[in-house]
């Protein structure tokens, strides 16, 4: 329940604050299954899937129980919605029924892209996407259907989860070639050890820059030049998957998720450098 | 009365019964890893174009890690005689490579190519999801004495050329 709770601020607070970027890695892996399922939905549209559930939206079992139920139709193409039976327009993701104002179950057959109208492309236009997500949540989110069946709150929730870990993983470019990547089929996610002895080399040298550097000026420094590194790793990563070079596609997010790490670090020892003065002050300033 | 009272205060005194009995939490750092943590044994460098030092640097790219461990070697028994490590990452995976350092030394390359991360693991009771870290290890270990046996190659042949040129 707590998970839950962390996931769904009220959606007035959803539209005042600016959602926290946080590592984007941690959620996707509860997603992994996503795509997988997902996958394998659309090669077999026409089995009858049951309809498993479980009330935590991150919970990896009822990912993986969890099917659309549309999918159980005969005719797989069309989807309906289950409370009003109005056919999907086709022109929109069919998480809502406009007809009735009914929130669908989740269908994993629609992808992250898909969910927010763009081209299944590694290159998006990340500023267009908080404006759809917002528009989503007015629609989708838990605290709009509380007066409302058991089974639509549900829908609510894990529409709502999805949605929002939709948003996360689109933002940020190594969660999105992480993801895209997924699509394709390829797992980058492993714990898979590599020797390339330039890469770490680099690595190392960053690192121990990091944890020699004296002052917020050199660690700003250090971060700006990873951001840079990012950038470029992620150009070439949108060029070796356009090409479908999975394999250097593969090498690129290896190389985003080290950049990225040591950025990560240079902000933390920024924060504790500035605490510890802040503590010496308050230790040497008489109170 | 008031050395008792000291005594419980400070809790320094061996062989009390703590009045208050210790709340285990799930999931804490076993106190190996604890221990390698905060007393890493063999953090260091050695250097790198040292024909006695084989250098083993691997990472794990899914969670950032990158582990440089490096052994010393005698030339005349071929046995490791010093060994340090450089890791950059979490807890599990710092303790694992200062583990590694500890349990080279003294041995023989073909030895310490023995060691599995298995073991490592059971040694600091890793959580199944950091049994990576003392993947790692493994591989680190390996890839140093690699490098240190490509190393003495290239010396040994060296001096064959050195001894043919000069007989």
């Amino acid at each position: 329940m707590y998970k839950m709770m962390q996931l769904w601020t009220p959606l007035s607070t959803v539209f005042r604050r600016v959602l926290p970027t946080t590592c984007c890695l941690a959620s996707f892996t509860a997603n992994s299954q996503f795509a997988s399922l997902s996958s394998h939905l659309q090669s077999s549209s026409r089995v009858p899937l049951r309809y498993g559930l479980d009330f935590s939206p991150y919970s990896k079992i009822s990912l993986l129980s969890f099917c659309s139920q549309s999918a159980a139709k005969l005719d797989s193409t069309t989807k309906r919605c289950w409370n009003c039976l109005a056919e999907a327009t086709g022109s929109t993701p069919f998480l809502y029924c406009d007809s009735c104002r009914s929130i669908q179950p989740v269908d994993l057959s629609i992808d992250y892209f898909k969910i927010f109208g763009l081209e299944k492309k590694y290159e998006i236009e990340v500023d267009g996407l908080e404006g759809k997500y917002k528009d989503w949540q007015k629609k989708l989110h838990p605290d709009l259907v509380h007066s409302k069946s058991e089974k639509e709150r549900e829908y609510a929730a894990e529409q709502s989860a999805r949605v929002i870990d939709a948003y996360r993983t689109l933002s940020k470019p190594l969660s999105r070639a992480i993801y895209i990547l997924r699509l394709e089929g390829v797992d980058v996610d492993e714990e898979q050890t590599v020797s390339d002895p330039e890469l770490l080399t680099e690595i190392m040298e960053i690192r121990e820059a990091v944890e020699e550097a004296t002052d917020s000026q050199a660690l700003n420094q250090v971060q700006s030049r990873m951001n840079e590194k990012l950038e470029e790793t992620s150009d070439s990563f949108a060029n070796a998957f356009q090409r479908r070079n999975l394999d250097e596609a593969v090498t690129c997010i290896q190389k985003m998720t080290y950049y990225q790490r040591a950025s990560l670090c240079c902000s933390c020892n920024v924060i504790m450098g500035s605490t510890t003065l802040r503590i010496e002050e308050m230790i040497t300033t008489d109170v | 009365m008031l050395r008792l009272v000291a005594k419980r205060l400070l809790g320094t005194a061996s062989g009390d019964i703590p009045s208050r009995p210790l709340q285990i939490l799930p999931r804490l750092y076993h106190e190996n890893v604890i221990d390698h943590y905060n007393n890493p044994r063999n953090v260091g460098s050695f250097d790198k174009n040292d024909p006695n030092v084989g250098t083993g640097l691997v990472g794990a790219p899914a969670c950032g890690d990158v582990m440089k461990l490096q052994i010393k070697i005698d030339e005349e028994s071929g046995k490791i005689v010093d060994a340090c490590f450089k890791t950059f990452g979490c807890g599990s995976a710092i303790a694992s490579s200062s583990v590694a350092t500890e349990w080279v030394k003294g041995k023989s390359m073909d030895e310490v190519l023995t060691i599995k991360n298995t073991e490592i693991a059971k040694h600091l009771s890793l959580p199944p999801v950091k049994l990576h870290c003392s993947m790692l290890a493994e591989d680190a270990i390996k890839a140093a004495v690699k490098d240190a046996e490509a190393k003495r190659a290239k010396t040994n042949a060296t001096l064959k050329g050195a001894d043919v040129k000069s007989g």
